[in-house]
């Protein structure tokens, strides 16, 4: 990448170095959150890099406080937030994002090797789960992505939100109590 | 042993907060341990999911990036470019500054040059003139049909069968106003009711009542009464005509003409003219415009009852303005008629006015009343 050396040889913080290989190494992540945050892949693709940007931009100001991938998380936390505050203007829009079919999702289950009715359950599951998620409120639903999809705890939530741990507990318990109810009503 | 764990705690510990108690039970029972691994075995399939949903579509969009990039312009493709990611207050200096300094482009170099088409000559192998021809013959044909089949007779009748429409001349049947009809009334209070005689002289005012002329005035003046053409007698005595006989009387009245009405016509009417009533609308005879009116105000019982309507309402309109003769023409009931009443009597008129002179004038008036 010789066009690029400057950047990239710019004396920043730690891992902000190789913004090339950050990319590659965060980008998955960053866009399963963003997707199954709002459930439209453009609009992910869209948020990923510009949650990609932001990072660049503002490479100066990581101090290290925290890991790069909370900070990343972090961002596209916010531009998730951006989005859904746009868009609930866009009421249309919004509408045609919460028709997309949570059927799409239970084709994912791993471990086809189930035996059918095994498989029918988890299908079953997965989309009352998927359905219940996509009913909770945008923070809610953030909280519990990061919980159950991220495998974060509750410090690194509250880091990534900006919340304190205290509004995260009660965000995830009210979105895990819908979310239980919803597999309640599935059965 | 404890009790089974709430389902909140059971959320709780879903959510990694559980406490050291929680965790002890879940270890020891059975109970709660299944519920919780199926809640838990219920997330990771859905972790699952989403992984490997959100990991097909990314190889679908990094797919369709590669197709479109050159992967070593990854971060160049994120950043906006330096030319375009100006301030606008700098967009604006360099603006003004071309505009007063145009810069010098470079001299232009034409790198394309004219090629020579194959010529048009030729294309209609030498038969310019006979196509030239052709085509003022073709349009000459044509027009010359045209024109020929104009003076056939059958087109000439088919074209004037052709009906234009014309917007009809409604003038003869639009309604005509309706002639005067100023009825009169009048007579100078006295006991006895009007008796026959010579109507007086017919005038455009009535100064003189037609009895009781004073004795040796200073200057005479002949009775006038304010009446159409209508038939005459001879007669000693002023009267009307059309009475009976008795003791002479210009009628039980009151004003200066003739019979039991007011003013100076004949008749029991008032006003001028002959018969009863007053003057109407029309033919000359404006309409009386309200200029103070009240609102009517609801009665007890139609506010109670919900009741609406409106309440028709005749009135004379007199030349002072002031409304006399009320009557109901068309009820409402409920006690809002005597409410319309009451109100119309306070109102206050401009008189209607015939010939620029203010007169009685009969009036229908609705009066309205709605519940909000």
């Amino acid at each position: 990448m010789p066009k690029l050396a400057p950047v990239v040889e710019a004396p920043s913080a730690g891992g902000l170095n190789d913004f090339e290989s950050l990319v590659q190494q965060h980008r998955p992540r960053i866009f399963r959150f963003l997707i199954a945050s709002l459930r439209d892949r453009e609009a992910a693709e869209n948020l990923t890099q510009d949650c990609f940007v932001r990072a660049f931009r503002a490479r100066d100001q990581f101090r290290g406080g925290s890991t790069l991938g909370t900070w990343l998380m972090h961002i596209a936390a916010n531009l998730v937030r951006d989005h859904e505050a746009n868009s609930r203007l866009k009421f249309w829009r919004r509408k045609l994002q919460a028709d997309v079919d949570p059927n799409d999702l239970s084709d994912w289950i791993p471990d086809q090797q189930k035996s059918p009715e095994a498989l029918a359950l988890a299908k079953e599951q997965v989309d009352a789960i998927w359905r219940a998620a996509a009913n909770l409120s945008e923070r809610q639903r953030t909280v519990f992505l990061l919980r159950f999809v991220e495998d974060m705890d509750l410090l690194e939530i509250a880091e990534v939100t900006g919340m304190k741990e205290g509004t995260v507990k009660t965000h995830l318990f009210r979105a895990v109590q819908s979310v239980r109810l919803g597999l309640e009503q599935r059965k | 042993m404890n009790p089974h764990l709430s389902g909140d705690e059971i959320s709780k510990y879903l959510m990694g907060d559980a406490s050291p108690r929680e965790a002890e039970h879940l270890r020891d029972c059975a109970v709660c341990s299944v519920e919780v691994a199926r809640l838990e075995s219920s997330f990771a399939q859905f972790r699952g999911s989403v992984r490997r949903w959100s990991d097909q579509e990314e190889q679908i969009s990094r797919v369709r990036e590669v197709a479109n990039m050159n992967y070593e312009t990854h971060l160049e493709r994120l950043l906006i470019p330096a030319s375009v990611d100006l301030p606008w207050y700098k967009g604006i200096v360099i603006s003004v500054k071309e505009l007063i300094h145009p810069p010098k482009l470079p001299p232009l170099e034409v790198t394309s040059k004219p090629v020579k088409l194959a010529s048009l000559k030729g294309l209609y192998g030498g038969h310019e003139t006979t196509a030239g021809l052709g085509s003022v013959i073709a349009h000459v044909g044509v027009v010359a049909l045209l024109l020929f089949a104009g003076t056939l007779k059958p087109v000439q009748r088919a074209m004037k069968e052709f009906v234009p429409l014309i917007a009809p001349d409604l003038r003869p049947l639009q309604p005509k106003p309706k002639p005067e009809q100023s009825k009169g009334g009048g007579g100078s209070p006295q006991k006895t009711a009007v008796t026959k005689g010579e109507l007086p002289k017919i005038a455009p005012k009535s100064f003189v009542p037609p009895i009781r002329p004073q004795d040796d005035p200073k200057l005479a003046v002949n009775p006038t009464i304010v009446a159409p053409d209508m038939p005459n007698i001879n007669s000693p005595n002023f009267g009307n005509p059309l009475a009976g006989l008795g003791v002479p009387s210009a009628g039980n009245g009151i004003g200066t003409g003739i019979g039991s009405g007011k003013g100076p016509g004949v008749g029991p009417g008032s006003g001028g003219g002959i018969g009863g009533g007053v003057y109407k609308i029309g033919g000359g005879v404006s309409a009386p415009v309200p200029v103070y009116r009240p609102e009517p105000e609801y009665s007890e019982e139609a506010r109670k009852a919900k009741w609406q309507g409106s309440v028709l309402l005749a009135i004379v309109v007199d030349e002072n303005g002031l409304p006399q003769d009320v009557r109901v023409i068309r009820s409402v009931g409920l006690g809002l008629d005597q409410k319309a009443i009451e109100a119309v009597q306070k109102w206050r008129f401009k008189p209607g006015q015939k010939d620029g002179k203010p007169v009685p004038v009969s009036a229908n008036i609705e009066v309205n009343f709605r519940l909000l």
